[in-house]
């Protein structure tokens, strides 16, 4: 397990009569690009929120490079970043002053956290609205601020909930190619996603989940079995619509 | 139409219910409330039957109802659970349908109803006869459809100056002067009146104008069907019945282009470049400068500030020209320590799902006493400067500048309650806040208002009892001389406010520790 840079064991949670994780194993080697993929309502969220610190596990358990998160979750929280599915910012802090925040928050000095956030912002492609209040950003800057926040304090390994979702084709590409770089200097990326193109793009490492378990977990090549990742998908999780015969006044223009 | 959004309404607030014990408490808290409620309503109604201006009165607290569906709903407790018309904007429904099935959804609910059965008082204080009785029951509930009307009317419109951002900050500055009238008629009138200054007689005639006003229509058609004039009292209900279809009508122009205005929250604002402000306080530092920075950029926290001045000074203004002027200096700083400790008690509830960027940061009990400490630093360093100058200038105002020092005293070991009570209410008591359509300061989500009830008076109730020390040293050492008495009481406030909000601090943070994802889950369901 201390090989992993994740290692989850077990893990469930319920929400009343509903079991949203239900036993999950998982290992992801430390330097991967993992995408964790499953359909809405499967437990992505969820597990991700656990594995997270942000949400307590009914049972299991969850090490980030040899650390149990909730164990120790004062060690784990310093070497992890998570940027959530919808990322509320501080809607009233500047894009600079946000990311000063969350850098203090780690315990950074004044002055680093203001040098490493100028840098993000450069990298983000926000430099020109860095002062501009996080109110008025689009849906693209908040998850470039979001991802800036979580990566700057140099986390060991990263949680991305749908990273990409809402985002314009020039924003997505700036944080893919900022993630290729992290994961490239050997830190781990875990990320959440409906989109398998770009799982099967990016990801060395998939993960399917479906009914709060995981169906089938490898590398990229071994998940997809010589199809692309959307035909494994849909023939893993299994595809629960049918033709609609019974709708027979649906395409009618009749009423 | 109408049928469908009640069920939707009584669907919503039963989810609501089963979502959570805490919610199902909070529910079971605040109908209690809404029962005591009419059931006081009811009976001070009735109590009117025999006094010598019945009508005077009914019209008076008519119209009390009246300004408080125009603010709470707006400020407080978010007692109107309402619907958001731009969910249903996508469904082929007229306009007038949709106001119709909104206005019956906001009278669904216990609060509606303990209004009515309240205002129901007035067929035992006011009306007589068959025909009085029954006219008191439509007045009733024509004046309860008048408050509807008129919030939904008030908060629609809003939602045209909530298009924006800069919109949305300055609606929320406009609470401000309505809350200080109303807060200066709650305070001032009933005290007057237990000091018998203000008698049921001196309420004689007091309506000439409030008459005419809807609240009193409906007050003066009761008291007319009761004495033999029945044309008058349907006249005046006639004329109750059409403001509320001019209000209906103007509801629905604003509905109908509330609906189909988009946002336009595109305006760039930008800020100076400066640094968070505490760069060299550590963890308490860092908390502290976002915390002052949001009372400052944060509309909603600038209303709360100006809100605590405006009770401060509505709770003294009545005793400051009279021999009792002490106690009311002295009420002024409790109350308005209550209020700082009342609009702070959820800040991790109203910091909404932003908190996740701070719960994934801090764990340990010393994170979090920094953290509770430096937004109790950001809030003192306004509470402070603030509760002084307003207590100086009630001094002043009431002739005896010297108190002033002695309000200053109230006011540092009030705070210093304050900042505990609302330490431990915001950890202990936290609940999902809610930004309603129309409202432009944020309230509690439907199904929390007994949280939200709950931690206001307790705000209020410990602050005054925390807070006992040192007004009861004030009250023993009232013959000793002010040299030897000014640094007895200075020094006791400051040790007793220091170590109450020390002491709240250490305890907030030790339950944090233990429930930090679960106060992360919650203030993740808010909705802002």
């Amino acid at each position: 397990m201390a090989e992993s840079a994740i290692a989850v064991r077990g893990l469930r949670k319920s929400f009343g009569a509903k079991e949203a994780v239900a036993g999950i194993d998982l290992d992801i080697a430390a330097g991967s690009f993992a995408g964790l993929v499953g359909p809405n309502g499967a437990g992505k969220t969820t597990s991700l929120s656990m594995m997270t610190g942000l949400l307590r596990p009914d049972a299991g358990q969850i090490v980030i490079n040899g650390l149990d998160v909730w164990a120790d979750p004062v060690a784990a929280k310093a070497i992890i970043g998570v940027v959530p599915a919808e990322a509320r910012l501080f809607e009233r802090l500047s894009g600079a002053e946000l990311l000063e925040y969350a850098g203090r928050l780690r315990g950074m000095p004044a002055a680093e956290a203001r040098s490493r956030a100028a840098q993000l912002l450069d990298v983000l492609d926000l430099t020109g609205d860095g002062h501009r209040l996080v109110a008025d950003y689009s849906t693209g800057m908040r998850k470039k601020a979001a991802l800036g926040c979580s990566l700057i304090h140099n986390p060991a390994v990263l949680f991305l909930d749908e990273p990409l979702e809402g985002v314009d084709p020039v924003s997505a590409d700036v944080i893919r190619r900022l993630l290729t770089r992290y994961v490239g200097s050997g830190s781990t990326v875990l990320f959440s996603s409906h989109v398998m193109e770009l799982v099967e793009q990016v990801c060395d490492h998939v993960s399917i989940i479906s009914e709060g378990r995981i169906v089938a977990t490898g590398t990229t090549a071994e998940v997809r079995g010589g199809k692309t990742l959307q035909q494994a998908f849909i023939d893993l999780v299994g595809s629960k619509a049918r033709e609609g015969d019974e709708l027979s006044w649906l395409g009618s223009s009749s009423s | 139409m109408a049928r469908v959004l009640v069920q939707l309404k009584i669907r919503l607030l039963l989810n609501a219910l089963r979502s959570s014990r805490r919610a199902r408490v909070s529910f079971i808290f605040s109908s209690l409330f809404a029962v005591l409620v009419a059931a006081g309503t009811f009976v001070v109604l009735a109590l009117l039957r025999g006094l010598s201006a019945p009508v005077d009165l009914t019209a008076t607290i008519f119209t009390l109802f009246a300004f408080g569906w125009l603010i709470l709903p707006v400020m407080l407790f978010g007692l109107d659970g309402t619907l958001d018309p731009a969910t249903l904007a996508m469904y082929p429904v007229r306009t007038r349908t949709l106001a119709a099935g909104l206005l019956a959804a906001s009278a669904t609910g216990a609060w509606p109803a303990a209004n009515v059965i309240g205002l129901l008082g007035v067929t035992v204080g006011l009306a007589r006869g068959a025909f009085g009785e029954l006219i008191a029951v439509v007045a009733v509930v024509l004046q309860v459809l008048f408050c509807i009307a008129m919030a939904r009317c008030l908060t629609t419109g809003l939602a045209g100056l909530l298009r924006s951002r800069r919109g949305k900050d300055f609606a929320a500055f406009l609470v401000v002067p309505l809350f200080a009238l109303y807060e200066l008629f709650a305070q001032t009138v009933p005290r007057l009146a237990a000091e018998g200054e203000i008698t049921a007689r001196a309420f004689a005639g007091v309506d000439r104008w409030l008459q005419w006003l809807p609240p009193g229509l409906a007050a003066h058609a009761i008291q007319d069907a009761s004495t033999g004039h029945p044309g008058a009292a349907l006249l005046r209900l006639v004329l109750l019945a059409a403001v509320i279809v001019v209000l209906g009508a103007l509801w629905i122009h604003f509905l109908s282009r509330a609906l189909v205005t988009a946002d336009t929250t595109t305006q760039s604002s930008a800020v100076r470049g400066a640094p968070l402000p505490f760069a060299r306080g550590g963890l308490r530092g860092t908390v502290a400068g976002r915390f002052l920075v949001y009372q400052r950029r944060d509309p909603a926290s600038v209303v709360r500030w100006c809100i605590i001045a405006v009770v401060m000074g509505a709770a003294s203004i009545a005793a400051l020209r009279t021999p009792h002027y002490a106690v009311g200096l002295v009420l002024s700083s409790v109350l308005g320590a209550g209020m700082v400790s009342l609009l702070h008690a959820n800040s991790i509830g109203f910091t909404g799902p932003s908190f996740w960027l701070e719960a994934a940061s801090l764990t340990s009990a010393r994170d979090l006493r920094s953290y509770l400490a430096g937004r109790n630093v950001a809030l003192a360093v306004i509470a402070l400067p603030l509760m002084l100058t307003v207590s100086g200038a009630l001094a002043v105002a009431s002739g005896h500048p010297v108190y002033a020092i002695w309000a200053a005293d109230i006011d540092v070991a009030a705070i210093g309650a304050a900042l505990a009570m609302s330490s431990i209410f915001t950890v202990n008591l936290a609940y999902p806040g809610q930004q309603r359509a129309g409202s432009p300061v944020p309230g509690n989500a439907d199904g929390y208002s007994g949280q939200a009830i709950g931690s206001s008076l307790g705000s209020i109730l410990g602050v005054a009892v925390l807070t006992l020390p040192v007004t009861l040293t004030m009250l023993a050492t009232d013959s000793l001389a002010t040299p030897a008495r000014v640094p007895l009481l200075t020094v006791l406030a400051v040790a007793c406010g220091a170590a109450l909000a020390w002491g709240g601090t250490r305890t907030a943070a030790t339950a944090a520790r233990l429930q930090l994802p679960e106060l992360n889950q919650i203030a993740a369901q808010s909705t802002f």
